[in-house]
């Protein structure tokens, strides 16, 4: 159990800037999940408060410690890596020893560790098995159970879930979100994919190119995204964007785009007549209605995913995403009508893709 | 008319890759034959001398001396054998060898990989990793014979001259740059995780190298530790100039049959068989662990 504070951290590699000026606190008992495509720092984090890099500048504080001069295995955290990193020549048993070995524990408490732990993951029958002889999920679980017994203050999670096959992976994740949430402990988990951060995090903070771009609750992010990268990362299919302007309407101010026009209403009230903005709206937003007021367009692709149906369509020149019920009768070629319903919109600033909305900017003001 | 042309273009169809296949066919046979002349030619080169060695240390006189050169003898017989046994104290000699032998290859074995994991996980400044691996392997290109008369030199005043452990220590200093490149590269194809895991886990450097890397490098190290054995059985250079009497290897004992009376070729190609037989039987023994030592990383599991 343990609070983390990056304060001010930056990493560099040379002149590259991995991670830029980080500032990011999880709290004690937190489930966080760093998030981002590859290459955005997430993973660097991670091994900064591991101590396995060291920090080019600011502080991570454990518990109101700075570590900068602590080695990784001084700092009381465990670790579960992509590649799970299971000893290939040691027993399944000796590798949920072994760190406890290393620290001189006395052979009993070792011992009645690893049967809880083994208990825990449902590996008790695999302990005198090298890791070769295992499959994918089971050394997913060996990794794991090396983290458990050495109950730490944080576990440190590096992508576990990516070498599993689709199927596992969902069942492991909802184990793992089990798991966690029975152990209480402080949990800092990296991914790129973000079903997994949406459905397993107690907080989510968003990397891209080594800068920190939000962080909340998995809901906050994805309905309230500061910017246009944090909204189109979480959502599959993701948000669609496109270009409108501010203008004046016969029914009052709305923001007109390339075959569409939505009435501007609150929160974006506040932007002023002629302004560029880019629009965002999620495709399970998109309502389509049979006919009457609304963007008139013809679908161009039918993908059925099973529990829903994604529909593509052409709005302006772009093709938009529509996510409808499984059992639409809608099939390529059909007309449909469209409505983008004003307080679904999400409006960003073309240039710097900075979210515009009234009440963060009377927050900052 | 239009039938005909049909019938015959598909008869050519038909016959066409008929013909071709006999063709490849006659190819292959060619090929097969040229293959088995080359393998043969490679065969004679390497067997002959070896052929030589073991039929002379069963020749009579007239035979080893025999002009033209008769490569099996007219009669067979043991006197080399016996000769070289009753005379020399071959015992102690052969105990020379594979004390010196496995002295020098546990030692450079030990110490270089040491270095080697040293030079490939520490990381000093202006590149010095790469420039000392470099400054290593330098020593071995040029002719040992360069550094022959300072190891005399620093033996004589260490008064080793003549001991085991001149050879040992000589052999260590010449095999380590061998060991500490092979296992570089054998290091670096470690997956880094394993020791970040062991690096959470607790584990210091030294707790690393003899816990996880080391286990793991068996292949390696079995692979390399062949190799530097053998060169050490081998070693004829710094054995005849470190030792006289008393520390004297095999190579060196062979030599003595090149006397001022003639050459002692009976007992010298049996001491020549002697000395061959055990890296043989070791080399057969060890093959699988050889081939795999030294394709270890080529290939991702």
């Amino acid at each position: 159990m343990a609070s983390v504070l990056f304060d001010h951290v930056t990493k560099r590699y040379g002149k590259v800037e991995a991670v830029r000026d980080l500032t990011l606190e999880i709290a004690d008992g937190q489930f966080m999940t760093l998030v981002g495509p590859s290459g955005c720092g997430k993973s660097t984090t991670l091994n900064m408060l591991a101590g396995l890099e060291e920090v080019t500048e600011g502080e991570i504080y454990i518990d109101g410690q700075p570590v900068s001069g602590l080695l990784p295995g001084e700092r009381d955290i465990a670790m579960v890596f992509q590649s799970y990193a299971l000893y290939p020549h040691m027993s399944v048993r000796d590798n949920l020893a072994f760190a406890l070995k290393v620290r001189g524990m006395p052979k009993n408490v070792i011992a009645e560790r690893v049967q809880r732990a083994a208990k825990m993951l449902g590996i008790e029958e695999l302990l005198d098995r090298k890791p070769r002889q295992l499959s994918g999920g089971q050394r997913q679980r060996v990794a794991l159970g090396r983290a458990l017994v050495r109950e730490p203050r944080i576990f440190l999670l590096d992508e576990p879930l990516s070498n599993l096959d689709a199927k596992l992976r969902v069942q492991m994740r909802a184990e793992l979100k089990l798991l966690f949430d029975r152990l209480e402990t402080t949990v800092v988990y990296v991914t790129h994919d973000q079903a997994e951060a949406m459905t397993m995090s107690d907080r989510v903070a968003i990397f891209d190119r080594g800068v920190l771009q939000q962080v909340g609750t998995p809901l906050e992010l994805y309905n309230q995204p500061v910017n246009i990268f944090v909204a189109g990362f979480l959502g599959s299919p993701p948000m669609n964007f496109l270009d409108a302007q501010v203008s004046d309407t016969a029914r009052g101010a709305a923001l007109v785009g390339d075959g569409f026009s939505v009435p501007l209403t609150q929160p974006h009230a506040h932007l002023s007549r002629g302004q560029r903005v880019t629009i965002g709206i999620r495709p399970e937003d998109i309502e389509i209605v049979p006919g009457g007021d609304g963007i008139q367009t013809t679908i161009s692709l039918v993908e059925p995913m099973g529990s829903a149906t994604i529909l593509h369509a052409p709005v302006g020149g772009k093709l938009v995403a529509i996510e409808t019920e499984k059992t639409t009768p809608l099939r390529t070629g059909d007309s449909v009508t469209l409505i983008f319903p004003a307080d679904r919109i999400h409006v960003f600033d073309p240039a710097t893709g900075v979210a515009l909305r009234g009440d963060q900017q009377r927050a900052a003001a | 008319m239009a039938v005909t042309t049909t019938t015959e273009e598909t008869r050519r169809l038909i016959a066409a890759p008929e013909t071709r296949q006999r063709r490849l066919r006659w190819g292959n046979v060619g090929w097969s034959v040229a293959r088995w002349i080359a393998l043969g030619l490679g065969l004679v080169i390497t067997l002959v001398p070896t052929l030589w060695l073991v039929t002379t240390s069963f020749k009579h006189e007239v035979d080893y001396l025999a002009y033209p050169p008769r490569l099996i003898p007219n009669s067979w017989t043991l006197d080399g054998y016996r000769v070289l046994f009753e005379r020399n104290e071959l015992g102690h000699f052969f105990m020379n060898s594979v004390v010196v032998t496995l002295s020098s290859t546990a030692l450079s074995v030990l110490i270089g990989s040491m270095a080697a994991y040293g030079l490939s996980r520490a990381k000093l400044p202006f590149k010095l990793n790469g420039i000392l691996a470099f400054w290593m392997l330098l020593t071995r290109m040029y002719p040992a014979i360069v550094t022959a008369i300072p190891y005399f030199l620093i033996m004589r005043e260490l008064q080793w001259l003549d001991t085991r452990r001149a050879l040992v220590f000589t052999y260590t200093a010449f095999n380590l740059p061998f060991v500490v490149w092979l296992m570089i590269g054998f290091f670096e194809e470690l997956p880094p995780e394993l020791e970040r895991a062991a690096m959470v886990d607790g584990c210091n450097a030294w707790q690393r190298f003899w816990k996880i890397v080391l286990p793991l490098s068996a292949p390696a190290l079995v692979a390399t530790a062949i190799l530097s054995a053998v060169l050490a059985w081998n070693e004829f250079l710094f054995a005849v100039m470190l030792t006289r009497i008393e520390a004297k290897t095999l190579p060196v004992v062979m030599s003595g049959f090149i006397t001022d009376k003639g050459m002692l070729w009976d007992q010298m190609t049996a001491l020549g068989v002697i000395t061959v037989l055990p890296v043989l039987v070791f080399a057969l023994a060890v093959q699988r662990y050889l081939v795999r030592g030294l394709t270890l990383g080529a290939v991702k599991e």
